[in-house]
């Protein structure tokens, strides 16, 4: 009986010992490069997680953001369309209540310019950040909580190990080769890969009219056309954008904020014109309120390019209504740079009256 | 409340153990009350609204039950009396489970809008089926009469309150009354850290870790080919890893108070027929569904096409068991199909020649589990036509996307695939024998060496920093 006693004492205190080594591993390691800059760091797809080692351990002044439509962006094509010095802080699916406290935090840590892809729907369900459990506030503040959840991680500590063996010499190109098709976190070598598309990439496979018009297909089928305006409320999405946005923004008036909408595919508002009307009106109400509101401020520089006709009717460039291609992420850099799509302050609702009409106008084949 | 959680691992079982062994050393009948008191205390942490609903049940049943046993009645009213048990236990399931899915389908049927939101009350399903089997168990004089603390905890003990396993009063009562039970066992509460340990291993770094890669297939709109195999595959390990993890951990917190709980699992993976898988899989509910339901509808006492007709039966209920959804009905009815097609395969070929033994053996085991994951993907998903989606990408081999994603998810896949096949299980491991009450005799007689502690060790702490902040067991949800 004491025999057991004794071993189950020893089975706690190991476990213990395990413990406290796996957090002198990860801290030691710091895959997030929450602790420490590495030169030698690799990054994650991950990028709720990884956004808030990126915004510590790199030096920047211009930041970049929005959903998976601004995903794909390559930092250094940033760099070379404006000039800036730029971290991209895109996250799949965030919403605006995500989205202003990621930006904040980059501001805070030296961002003096925010591009920001600015889609409507990021407005239709913002809920409290401080008990979103899709991003750890801790993490990016860096609480005591945070950094606990950081270290006592099996999964940190397994990115650890992963990066301690990738850096003994004879292992160091195999595993770095093998990284991303291993099942690691921690993969990319090159900051500027997160989440970009590889060089070699068959744009015309994965963007093309036949998926264009396939998911046209499949959001306007009667049994799921209910969902295109799920949740989305005026009043709600008005309310979130003057709390998460316009608040932001009065918050860090030397800060310049370039805002664009995004230029989806003409299908994302022909599909509410037919199957969701309603949805259709909010969407429209919603950004010449915000048209209105961002074009006021002086630290704003609003763009949009939702009716370019010339991108957004063309479906070749998009693989459903909404994501476009790389070569339309090149456009929209350039854009940005010449300005050439920047809302009048004075008649800020120009540009969403040619839309409106386009959508009106626009009849979809079969 | 969480097994998987600090909370529960570093207060409230250290809590719990200490006040249960402390009582233990002054009386027989407050260690009892005690657990009982902690189960209901755990049930509420999460679900309170619907402890009142327990602690009737429990009423409820118990005093069903102990008419049965204790009055002098005639047939006829015994009958009456178990029908109203049984009734009463269906119809709170029926409600509270039901309700919402017979609505829907009224409401397709007859194109009405009536509206029903009822809460699922946590471990409904498991805790109305460990009483129904009390209540007929009475009903054919098989119960003698309990205590009502000893029926009370029978009902509430947290390690399987939630998730099961489905416990037979039978088995579990005698171990509640037992002297022994009140006082520390170093070497069970040794062996119930480590099955512990393996549990919560299995559940937050095996069965989390694959997690990510079930939505390749569940949460893409039109997945590829290899999506959906990956996705399908990722959901067939995470289920197995999350439901017996938790099994495991159930069956480690009961070791440390001395009590046997039965084992749940037993590698359903490398099973070579659809009936041996449901032999090795969720075993509790098994045998709950050949005794209380199959047998009772005849079982194969009326020929072979009856025979048939009950499996498919039981399997749709078992299914329907399951939730609340034509997901889980089309489940069940294809391992019901499954069932008879095995049933008639060994009909039909009684004896395989040796010769062709093991071919035959390998064959039925890729046969069997493939048969598995295409259930699953019923029972993973939305609804049916989702299903049929994903099953239809796993037909279709022509669109393969194999990148950099679906690369490192298929070594993932081969990783967890050569775990469940080439690695014993947990009771292998440990020596646990349900029925002898012994555990770990290898362990107790010193023919382990020490590595298989430190490794018990690194086991544990691994399971402790895989805790992530909120992970519920997929189960929690029937």
């Amino acid at each position: 009986m004491r025999a057991a006693f004794t071993s189950l004492r020893r089975l706690l205190l190991t476990s213990i010992a395990f413990v406290l080594a796996a957090v002198v591993l990860t801290y030691v390691v710091d895959p997030l490069q929450l602790f420490r800059a590495s030169r030698s760091a690799f990054y994650s797809d991950d990028t709720r997680v990884q956004n808030a080692g990126l915004i510590r351990s790199q030096s920047f002044d211009t930041t970049f953001m929005g959903t998976s439509l601004a995903i794909h962006f390559r930092q250094s094509d940033i760099d070379r369309a404006l000039g800036v010095r730029s971290l991209k802080l895109a996250m799949t699916g965030s919403n605006s209540r995500q989205q202003a406290f990621v930006l904040e935090q980059a501001i805070a840590r030296g961002a003096r310019r925010v591009i920001w892809a600015m889609d409507d729907f990021i407005f239709v369900d913002a809920s409290d950040i401080e008990t979103d459990p899709y991003l750890s506030v801790d993490l990016y503040r860096r609480t005591p909580k945070g950094i606990a959840s950081y270290l006592f991680s099996a999964s940190m500590a397994k990115e650890s190990l992963f990066a301690l063996l990738r850096s003994v010499p004879p292992l160091q190109r195999p595993l770095t080769r093998a990284a991303p098709y291993l099942p690691v976190k921690f993969a990319l070598a090159d900051v500027d890969d997160i989440y970009a598309l590889p060089r070699d990439f068959d744009v015309a496979r994965e963007y093309n009219a036949k998926k264009t018009r396939a998911a046209f297909a499949y959001i306007t089928s009667p049994v799921r056309s209910r969902f295109l305006g799920e949740g989305y409320g005026y009043q709600a999405m008005v309310r979130n954008f003057e709390q998460d946005a316009v608040s932001l923004i009065a918050r860090y008036p030397d800060v310049t904020f370039d805002i664009y909408f995004p230029p989806y595919s003409i299908l994302q508002f022909v599909a509410m014109r037919d199957a969701s009307p309603g949805t259709l009106k909010i969407v429209t109400d919603v950004t010449a309120v915000i048209a209105e509101r961002l074009t006021q401020r002086p630290n704003v520089r609003l763009h949009d390019f939702r009716a370019i006709k010339a991108v957004t009717h063309d479906l070749d460039n998009y693989g459903d209504v909404i994501h476009h291609s790389p070569v339309v992420d090149g456009m929209v850099l350039k854009w940005l740079a010449s300005g050439e799509y920047r809302v009048d302050p004075k008649a800020p609702l120009v540009s969403l009256d040619q839309l409106k009409a386009q959508v009106e106008a626009y009849r979809v084949e079969d | 409340m969480l097994f998987n959680s600090y909370p529960f691992i570093l207060l409230f079982l250290p809590i719990v153990l200490a006040g249960y062994f402390w009582l233990g050393r002054r009386s027989n009948l407050a260690p009892v009350i005690w657990l009982a008191l902690a189960s209901i205390a755990f049930y509420a942490i999460g679900s309170w609204q619907f402890v009142a609903l327990l602690l009737l049940s429990i009423a409820f049943n118990y005093g069903v039950g102990h008419f049965l046993i204790a009055a002098k009645l005639t047939p006829p009213q015994r009958k009456a009396a178990l029908a109203l048990g049984v009734a009463g236990d269906l119809l709170v399931l029926g409600i509270f489970k039901y309700a919402g899915f017979a609505t829907e389908n009224v409401n397709a049927l007859l194109g009405t809008h009536f509206a029903v939101h009822i809460l699922l009350p946590v471990g409904i399903s498991f805790y109305t089926f460990t009483q129904i089997a009390f209540l007929v168990d009475a009903y054919r004089g098989q119960v003698a009469a309990y205590a009502l603390p000893h029926y009370a905890l029978f009902v509430t003990y947290f390690p399987h309150l939630i998730a099961g396993p489905i416990l037979h009063h039978k088995d579990m009562i005698p171990q509640f009354e037992r002297e022994e039970t009140k006082r520390p066992d170093g070497h069970l509460i040794l062996c119930g850290v480590i099955i512990f340990a393996i549990g919560l291993f299995k559940k937050t770094c095996l069965a989390d870790g694959i997690q990510p890669l079930v939505a390749l297939a569940f949460e893409a709109r039109s997945p590829s080919f290899d999506q959906a195999w990956c996705g399908a595959l990722a959901y067939t390990f995470q289920l197995y890893f999350d439901f017996s993890g938790y099994s495991d951990m159930a069956i480690g917190i009961s070791l440390m108070f001395g009590i046997f709980l039965p084992v749940n699992f037993n590698s359903p993976y490398k099973a070579t027929g659809i009936i041996e898988f449901w032999r090795r899989w969720h075993m509790t509910l098994s045998q709950f569904l050949r005794d209380y339901l199959y047998i009772p509808l005849g079982g194969n006492r009326h020929g072979r096409v009856l025979r048939y007709v009950n499996l498919l039966i039981t399997m749709l209920l078992g299914g329907l068991w399951h939730g609340a959804a034509w997901t889980f009905v089309v489940w069940g009815a294809l391992h019901g199909a499954y069932l008879c097609v095995n049933h008639a395969f060994n009909a039909l070929v009684p004896n395989v020649p040796a010769l062709l033994a093991r071919p035959v053996q390998i064959a039925g085991a890729v046969l069997t589990f493939l048969a598995v994951v295409v259930a699953w993907v019923f029972f993973r998903a939305e609804s049916v036509t989702w299903a049929l989606r994903v099953l239809h990408a796993m037909a279709d081999p022509s669109n393969i996307v194999f990148g950099r994603e679906e690369i490192a998810a298929l070594v993932m896949i081969a990783v967890y695939a050569a775990l469940v096949w080439l690695a014993p299980n947990t009771q292998a491991i440990m020596g646990y024998d349900h029925g002898n009450r012994r555990v770990g005799e290898a362990l107790r007689a010193g023919r382990r060496r020490p590595l298989f502690l430190y490794g018990a060790s690194l086991v544990l702490a691994l399971g402790i920093l895989g805790i992530q902040s909120h992970s519920e067991f997929i189960y929690f949800r029937f």
